[in-house]
């Protein structure tokens, strides 16, 4: 049996060896950082959560003017709940996943509750604001019946302001009653109607709102949160124990198998030296058993007896002697007084029919005067002597008699009492619990006591509930139960097991007080602490002598001071000094008056550092009117009025690049100028335009357009001095101003060191952008002496600049002045040249390589001016885009070339006639079916006429420029792009647009025969262009070398001096042809 | 705890106060509208991806309609039809919102039913009547163009998926901020950035109550609220009302949200004709008055109605695709 026993230890032993190995490694890894961030995720949830109660009891009360705080805390908790959403304990540990999804439901609920708020709210402020307005139109109207409507408003704004004065009915009621009184007698009816409308709403409104708030407070996040976060603690807690615990199980089964082995060893020692001493124990035993003990013979004589026999009858110490006998004993104990318990009276057994055995035995009780139980057992062994022994059970009966005071006063209990087996069966309830419950005594037993269940726990809050009670400890807490007729309350309860005297668990006992309308009050209590204690703005509180009760925690951190600093205290220990007597006179007349102040007041930190405040203090008077406390909220404005000084800094800079903008360019132009009338030295100004940056921005985006203006900001800045100004002065354009200038090369210098810094590659996200610049320069005061000119000057500078050739400077000459007029006389001619029928059109042939037959025209404007004679149309068709005459110049363009194609088809000659069209045409309105119509009109087919566009065309390319060219195409109008190449080229758009023809930009052309670089180009964009089923148009050829390689490279047309320049329609011969 | 239940009776009698204020401050804290910042704060590399993919029709079934199409940068990010065209000339059924500013909307699409500008995204992608395409088909299309595979990779360091796609045309988006609008100017204390003229509008829009929706950084796309909330809206409309009319109500399936929509930013309403969920009114004129009747149920003089267009004017902040 030993033997046995002890192998099953030793297996056992090692199976747990084993598992605790295995455990070690598993528990080990506890991740330290994922706890922290999940920690760090609830808090901030919670923290968040915190903010929303507070901003939202802000808006209920109209504190809050903007709901854009809601904006942040939504995104931040929906961001925070995705996070932990992603965690993988979500998806190991079903429990976390539960409770985590039940308090963020509940953070949804409030959500829902608080939409509904805002509109809500924002409803009942306009209320509350325009009522007092139209009930005065009204009552200037009609005084007499709105001497009554407004009695009736104050009384509404009474109850929103002290919700216990009328109740809603009582008012609404009246408002009705008003209506009735009035309806007929009012003059302005719709007026009348409208203010008892808008009573009406904002009412009713208000009602709502202060029922979704309570519907608000009611959701309990706050529980659902404890449940979670206790959870996930005590979860982490228990993984991080695991190792730490199997280590200790491992170390305790090696002790308890050791201890196991020395105590058996030590039992069979024990075991041998017990059968020596058995004899002699037996004669000591009756000696030293705690009963009393005494043997009477067969004929009643007393042969044996022990010493407790004397000590619990020792009235017998005198008279027992030889001849003592049981009946003698009998009467001198009933004579001391014994009572004998009556039932059990000593009545002899039967014999039964084996008489070897010890059979007559007879239990009773004795009970003696001086309050001693015993009890008594009388037997009679199978030789006829009887045996007595006496058991003094005094103290047991004492224990019953309290056992059943104690369960009177369970019976009486206010709270209610359950008492359940060990399985959570009901073995007891006492008549509080049949009271709160409403279920009788016989339901109750034999039943579970989650009868009363409610819902408001789940299966693992129970489960918790009944692992803390099994292990034997005491669960507290709260159940939100059902009652029998279904009514849900409040209890708090205290669960306890009951041990017997092994120390083993029997029973479980319930205690539990009904705290529904308790906890209801806790929770506002709680609510409104939290405003207190999380509040940004400083509350002290002080009693009716103005001594401080208590402060909040963000008056510590404005001021300094901590509650036990200035409790007792008045709150002039703030006192700066700043402010005299009678500003302070002034603050307690308005608060004994009006009940409240409020005003910028200067105050002293703990630190003596002085700062400025805005204080709202209110007096609280009691019912009997006498002042009670004075509340005081401030806010400190430091920050504030540092911002305010900031903004008026940044009013001067530019946003994107922080230069100068401006109007502080101005400024700083002013001072220059001023300053160098004193010293009699010269100011520059610099002005500068960036080479291609509208290419830049049109083609890569202004993200990185803005960033390239940043890096062009930073190059500038380095090229002048420290007391030089460089200035945005919008868009791509920038002015430096130098000071102290002596020369006319200092200006130049530094215009040339701008260029050269600008002329180096820019590399934005690993591209390199080219870009250059242009820069006019006035000087002060040769050239002007007020600042408007000089911009005006330097820009025209620049513009010269541009003029010949970019990368460049230009000093303003008073030339450039007449240029400028000139072309503003140009402009003024160019209006007057439609009018005038200044313009023609000459023609270029386009022919087929191939053939070397002329197939098409493009048709080209020109400009006879009168004084000026001809004029290039890159001189003018800028200028008249600028300006949107190309609207009407465009559509004459149409119309003349359409019909000199009409001439020549009608005499035979079967070509097409290329027009240009400008994208400013578009957005001038110019529609597709307008063109078909002058297409028509001019009764040629529409497949004649092809339009020719540019690249930066397409790049403007809205939704509206592809319907257009969609509409176009479908229409039968052929489409070709045209000096293809000098933009930011991309194929993209070429398979996105319906294009039918690609002509090459003639600088491709131009080099053809020199630059192989050129030809592979060209090859590529031939084959790339038939690709896409384009035919293609060599632009600018001029040698016969050049339209030989251009045929082996299979280039469909060309067009050049090579085989005709631009004449006018008359002189164009048909029958040209170049020989190859 | 005495204490603090005073305290709550105080707010609301400080609330009450403040409700009744109408007087302008010059401390911008206390403005209901707050000004625009003046940095995005975004990856300049992400948001120029996305401005590329914001123009790109691929993201379209038939290579027609790109984001840009409805929501086109020059003309205050929405366009001037009542319900835009989609592909194959379908129409819409609400009226394209601004995309400038949406970054500052609490959700987005009228009935807010997309919380987040990434789920937006997916929205006019799937959508039959819009660009009637899946991320499937997006993410074949663009993965031909190698250098959309090769900015993805340097990017995201993965190949192209519909998460990095959202998450550079959202980079994109939230660059559309239109900052330094006379009237931020002025919230920012520079006194002289409006006119006498305009500060009367900016009260005469507190006076009668627009404020109390129109308000925050986007003056509005901070809550929802009912059309009509005093006087019934469809009823007086010549038209059956339809589904889309229901608002926020198709997507919380309540019957209390029915006719709620996000009110919407009113900071380029002076550029974004027409007006309201159903684009249905022509004139910034008649739709405040529109407002006034239903929202706020009282009547309101011409002149007042041109005073707070002046103001609304002012709202137009800068950014450098807008060209106002």
């Amino acid at each position: 049996m030993t033997k046995w026993h002890s192998s099953l230890i030793q297996y056992a032993l090692i199976l747990t060896t084993i598992t605790v190995v295995f455990l070690f490694f598993q528990t080990r890894a506890v991740n330290i950082e994922q706890h922290n961030k999940r920690v760090d995720i609830l808090l901030q949830l919670k923290q968040a959560e915190g903010k929303v109660d507070r901003d939202l009891l802000q808006v209920t009360s109209f504190l809050l003017v903007q709901y854009d705080p809601f904006v942040d805390l939504y995104h931040r908790i929906n961001a925070l709940a995705k996070e932990i959403n992603l965690d993988n304990l979500t998806t190991e540990n079903q429990l976390f996943s539960e409770k985590l999804d039940q308090y963020l439901g509940t953070i949804n609920e409030k959500f829902e509750l608080l939409e509904q708020l805002k509109s809500k709210a924002a409803l009942i402020r306009n209320g509350l604001h325009y009522l007092p307005v139209i009930a005065n139109q009204f009552h200037q109207q009609e005084p007499d019946i709105g001497d009554e409507v407004i009695l009736l408003l104050n009384q509404q704004y009474r109850h929103h302001l002290l919700p216990s004065f009328l109740d809603v009915s009582t008012i609404s009621k009246k408002i009705i009653e008003v209506q009735n009184k009035y309806q007929d007698k009012v003059k302005s009816v719709d007026l009348f109607e409208n203010v008892l409308f808008h009573m009406e709403a904002n009412l009713k409104l208000m009602s709502e709102m202060v029922n979704l708030r309570e519907s608000y407070v009611n959701i309990p996040s706050y529980q659902r949160f404890d449940d979670l976060y206790n959870y996930y603690t005590d979860y982490h807690t228990e993984q991080s124990r695991n190792s730490e615990r199997y280590s200790t199980l491992l170390l305790a089964m090696t002790v308890l198998l050791f201890a196991i082995l020395g105590y058996t060893i030590q039992k069979l020692n024990m075991a041998h030296d017990l059968s020596r001493k058995s004899h002699k124990q037996l004669v000591d035993a009756v000696n030293t058993i705690s009963e009393a003990f005494a043997l009477f013979a067969e004929d009643g004589r007393l042969i044996l007896y022990n010493q407790k026999y004397l000590e619990f009858y020792p009235w017998l110490k005198d008279q027992i002697d030889q001849n003592t006998t049981l009946e003698d004993i009998t009467f001198a104990n009933i004579s001391e007084g014994m009572l004998i318990d009556n039932e059990k009276t000593g009545e002899l057994a039967d014999y039964p029919d084996n008489e070897n055995k010890p059979l007559t035995r007879s239990n009773y009780i004795e009970q003696f005067p001086d309050g001693r139980w015993f009890m008594a057992n009388d037997s009679v062994t199978s030789s006829g002597e009887m045996v007595c022994v006496r058991i003094d059970i005094t103290e047991r009966t004492r224990t019953e008699i309290e056992l059943r005071k104690l369960y009177r006063a369970l019976e009486q209990s206010p709270a209610s009492v359950v008492i359940t087996d060990i399985k959570g069966n009901i073995e007891y309830v006492n008549p509080k619990f049949v009271e709160t419950t409403g279920y009788s005594e016989e339901e109750a037993i034999g039943n579970n006591p989650r009868m009363l269940k409610s819902g408001d726990k789940d299966e693992t809050a129970y489960g918790e509930l009944w692992k803390t009670i099994t292990e034997g400890r005491v669960w507290r807490g709260q159940f939100k139960n059902r009652k029998k007729d279904g009514a849900v309350y409040w209890e708090s309860a205290s669960i306890s097991p009951v041990r017997d005297g092994d120390g083993d668990i029997t029973h479980f006992i319930a205690v539990k007080e009904d705290v529904t309308a308790h906890k209801y009050i806790e929770d506002q209590l709680r609510l409104n602490a939290t405003v207190f204690d999380t509040a940004s703005e400083g509350i002290i509180i002080t009693d009716a002598n103005n001594h401080i009760k208590t402060v909040n925690p963000a008056f510590t951190q404005i001021t300094g001071y901590s509650l036990d600093d200035v409790f007792g205290l008045r709150p002039s220990i703030l006192n700066s000094g700043l402010h005299d007597e009678e500003f302070y006179q002034d603050m307690w007349k308005s608060l004994h008056d009006k009940g409240y102040w409020s005003g910028e007041v200067w105050n002293r930190r703990k630190d003596n550092t002085i700062y400025p405040e805005w204080l709202s203090i209110s007096v609280i008077r009691d019912e009997d009117g006498d002042i009670q406390e004075h509340v005081a909220i401030f806010s400190d404005i430091t920050r504030r009025k540092q911002d305010e000084e900031q903004i008026r800094q940044q009013a001067n800079y530019d946003a994107l690049t922080g230069l100068p903008n401006r109007s502080l360019l101005v400024d700083r132009l002013t001072q220059a100028i001023t300053l160098s009338r004193r010293d009699n030295s010269r100011v520059a100004l610099l002005f500068i335009d960036l080479d291609r940056f509208k290419v830049v921005n049109d083609t890569l985006g202004h993200v990185l357009g803005d960033e390239l203006l940043k890096l062009v900001s930073q190059r500038l800045s380095d090229c002048v001095r420290e007391s030089d100004t460089v200035a945005r002065f919008g868009g791509d354009e920038f002015v430096v101003v130098l000071t102290e200038v002596k020369n006319s090369t200092d200006p130049s210098d530094v215009a040339q060191k701008v260029i050269s810094t600008i002329d180096k590659p820019f590399k934005i996200h690993n591209r390199e952008i080219f870009i250059g610049a242009s820069i006019g320069i006035t000087i002060y005061p040769d050239d002007s002496k007020d600042i408007n000119t000089m911009l005006r000057n330097a820009d025209m500078a620049m513009y010269s600049a541009k003029s010949i050739g970019r990368n460049s400077y230009q000093f303003y000459t008073h030339v450039m002045n007449e240029q400028a007029q000139q072309r503003m006389e140009l402009e003024r001619d160019l209006r007057k040249a439609i009018e005038r029928n200044e313009f023609y059109l000459c023609y270029q042939p386009i022919i087929e390589i191939e053939s070397g037959d002329i197939v098409s025209v493009e048709a080209l404007i020109r400009w006879d001016h009168p004084q000026k004679g001809i004029i290039k149309s890159d001189l003018f068709i800028p200028m008249a885009e600028e300006s949107g005459l190309i609207g009407t110049l465009g559509r004459w363009i149409l119309q003349d070339a359409c019909r000199q194609a009409s001439v020549w088809q009608q005499s035979g000659n079967n070509i097409n006639v290329n027009i240009n069209i400008s994208s400013r045409q578009l957005a001038l309105g110019l529609q597709s079916d307008e063109v078909v119509n002058i297409i028509n009109q001019a009764g040629i087919e529409v497949s004649s006429v092809v339009l020719e566009i540019t690249e930066g065309f397409l790049l403007d390319g809205t939704r509206s420029t592809m319907h257009w060219l969609n509409d176009l195409k479908k229409n039968g109008v052929n489409l070709a792009i045209d000096d293809f190449g000098t933009g930011y080229s991309s194929l993209g758009y070429l398979k996105r647009y319906p294009m039918d023809t690609l002509k090459i930009d003639r600088s491709f052309i131009h080099d053809i025969t020199e630059d192989p670089g050129d030809a592979s180009l060209v090859k590529a964009i031939i084959s790339m262009a038939h690709s896409l089923g384009l035919d293609v148009v060599a632009e600018g050829v001029e040698t016969t070398e050049q339209l030989t390689l251009l045929k082996t490279l299979k280039c469909d047309k060309a067009q050049g001096y090579l085989i005709s320049k631009p004449v006018l329609a008359k002189d164009l011969d048909f029958q040209t042809a170049v020989n190859l | 705890m005495i204490v603090v239940h005073r305290f709550r009776h105080l707010l609301l009698l400080l609330c009450i106060l403040f409700a009744g204020s109408e007087a302008l401050s010059r401390d911008g804290d206390i403005e209901p509208i707050k000004p625009i910042i003046r940095e995005h704060g975004e990856n300049l590399e992400k948001a120029s991806l996305g401005e590329k993919l914001f123009h790109d029709p691929g993201l379209s079934t038939d290579n027609t309609i790109s984001c840009s199409s409805c929501h086109q940068l020059d003309m205050g990010g929405a366009d001037i039809v009542q319900f835009s065209f989609g592909v194959r000339d379908q129409i819409g059924v609400v009226n394209t919102p601004t995309v400038y500013n949406s970054r500052f909307n609490h959700a987005q699409f009228w009935d807010g039913r997309a919380a987040t500008l990434e789920e937006q995204a997916a929205g006019p992608v799937h959508n039959p009547i819009e660009m009637a395409s899946n991320w499937n088909e997006v993410i074949n299309k663009l993965s031909q163009d190698p250098s959309y595979v090769k900015q993805f990779k340097q990017l995201y360091n993965s190949a192209i998926n519909a998460a990095n796609i959202t998450d550079a045309i959202v980079a994109f988006e939230r660059t559309l901020i239109t900052p330094d609008s006379p009237f931020d100017r002025w919230l920012n204390g520079e006194k002289d950035a409006l006119t006498e003229e305009e500060i009367e509008g900016y009260r005469t829009f507190k006076s009668y109550g627009c404020i109390a929706c129109h308000q925050g950084v986007n003056v509005g796309g901070n809550m929802y609220q009912q059309m009509g909330a005093l006087s019934n809206y469809f009823a007086d409309l010549n038209r059956p009302i339809t589904p889309s009319d229901f608002g926020r109500f198709n997507v919380t399936g309540k019957e209390r949200d029915k006719y709620f929509f996000k009110v919407p930013s009113l900071r380029l309403v002076t550029l974004t004709p027409p007006y309201f969920h159903d684009g249905s009114v022509k004139t910034l004129n008649d739709a405040i008055k529109i407002m006034a009747k239903y929202q706020l149920r009282r009547s309101i003089e011409d002149e007042d109605v041109e005073r707070i267009i002046i103001f609304l004017k002012t709202l137009v902040g800068k950014h450098s695709r807008m060209n106002p």
